[in-house]
């Protein structure tokens, strides 16, 4: 018997589950992710699972460690939102794990937080398929909504469809959001592409598409991430009510 | 402090075991625990005796046993014990010292010790992590647990 796992399964339990997943990285994964949490708002906790980059503590502009007290680990307070993140525990040491640990090391994670208040749990998962997907399977017996991250580009897409295919196999629900997809400067203009093979895909396996538009002065933003306002926020304001 | 979760975890757990199995009444849970993660075991047993009111496990009391590590590296074949890494465990302890992350999450090792030889961080490790190794159930004896 493994005591937190139980506690980990428990936690999870009675609260929405969103993971954003992508199949290769430098696809925005992160920032989608903050995003997602502050537009779903108050109630929100955002737990940061690519342990091996901590990269959304890092948007925030956390650096701090996390408070343990009777109720676990206390999630940092930000935005009007809750984040975790294992750079709360490990400070600014680099994290290289056995697949086995990572497993583990996932799963205690998510059993010592403190999840009083939070209805919606959304997950920032490594790229690729691996074995924080397949933590979060066990933990959630597949009950969670997946939002896959691409960019149009062809390789992206191409990667896409087996992790897209692997959730509908899993019958996960998810839907496809394709990241720096147009630009809007008084028309929209298209620089890494037309988004037809996103659209094929989307089409094919029946999963809803979402475009987000290119930002670049999310930028300015990194290390508070929290602040930000633009267009890249209000299309994933979208995304939240849908969800 | 995270002992509580700790002890909160290991209620949940044997609770639910003793409910699929019919059982009404837990006399005893021993649990193995990594030496190296330095859980205190007063703040897990006053937790433990606070979190098992009004359940099957009421008026059971907690074992605890702590064991010690091996690891085997995977680059070079090595095997060492927890003892023989003391010196790297006591200079993280040092670095973090109340909020030492292999106290939260032994399952961190690989990342902090590096193998004796060759100084690899690829090595598994035996004891992982927090196990409940023994239930003793009232009118049934001693039942084991470890799969
Ligand atoms: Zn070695």
């Amino acid at each position: 018997m493994e005591p937190l796992r139980q506690l980990a399964e428990d936690k999870l339990k009675g609260r929405k589950v969103i993971a954003v997943m992508s199949a290769k990285g430098g696809v925005g994964k992160s920032v989608i992710s903050s995003l997602l949490a502050l537009s779903i708002g108050k109630g929100t906790l955002l737990i940061d699972m690519d342990v091996h980059t901590m990269a959304t503590a890092k948007l925030f502009g956390f650096n701090s460690m996390h408070n343990v007290g009777k109720g676990g680990l206390e999630p940092f307070s930000v935005g009007g939102i809750g984040l975790i993140s294992l750079s709360g525990v490990v400070k600014d040491n680099y994290v290289l794990l056995p697949g086995n640990n990572v497993g583990k090391v996932m799963e205690s994670l998510v059993a010592y937080v403190n999840m009083e208040g939070f209805k919606t749990v959304v997950f920032d998962l490594p790229p690729g398929l691996g074995e924080e997907l397949l933590t979060l399977e066990r933990l959630t017996g597949n009950r969670f909504t997946s939002l896959i991250v691409t960019t149009p580009s062809k390789v992206s897409i191409k990667v896409v469809e087996y992790l897209v295919r692997y959730l509908k196999e899993r019958r996960v629900n998810g839907f496809l959001v394709v990241n720096m997809s147009y630009f809007n400067c008084g028309k929209i203009v298209r620089p890494f592409g037309g988004i037809d093979e996103a659209k094929s895909l989307s089409e094919r396996y029946g999963i809803p598409l979402f475009e987000m538009p290119i930002d670049p002065s999310i930028e300015e933003f990194v290390g508070k991430v929290q602040d930000y306002r633009g267009d890249l926020k209000k299309s994933l304001e979208k995304i939240a009510t849908s969800l | 402090m995270h002992e509580w979760s700790v002890a909160d975890g290991i209620v949940r757990t044997v609770s639910t075991w003793a409910r699929e199995n019919n059982f009404s009444e837990i006399t005893m849970v021993k649990v193995g625990i990594p030496s190296f993660t330095f859980l205190e075991v007063d703040i897990l047993k006053e937790a433990f005796n606070e979190i098992k009111k009004g359940t099957p496990l009421n008026n059971s009391t907690l074992e605890v046993e702590f064991l010690s590590a091996s690891f085997k590296c995977r680059n070079c074949g090595n095997s060492f014990s927890e003892d023989q890494v003391r010196e790297q465990l006591d200079s993280i302890r040092s670095e973090f010292g109340e909020e030492y992350p292999l106290h939260l999450m032994p399952a961190l090792s690989p990342s902090f010790l590096s193998c004796l030889r060759c100084g690899s961080h690829d090595l598994v490790v035996e004891v992982q992590d927090i196990m409940v190794k023994e239930v003793e159930v009232k009118g049934h004896g001693t039942i084991k647990t470890v799969s």
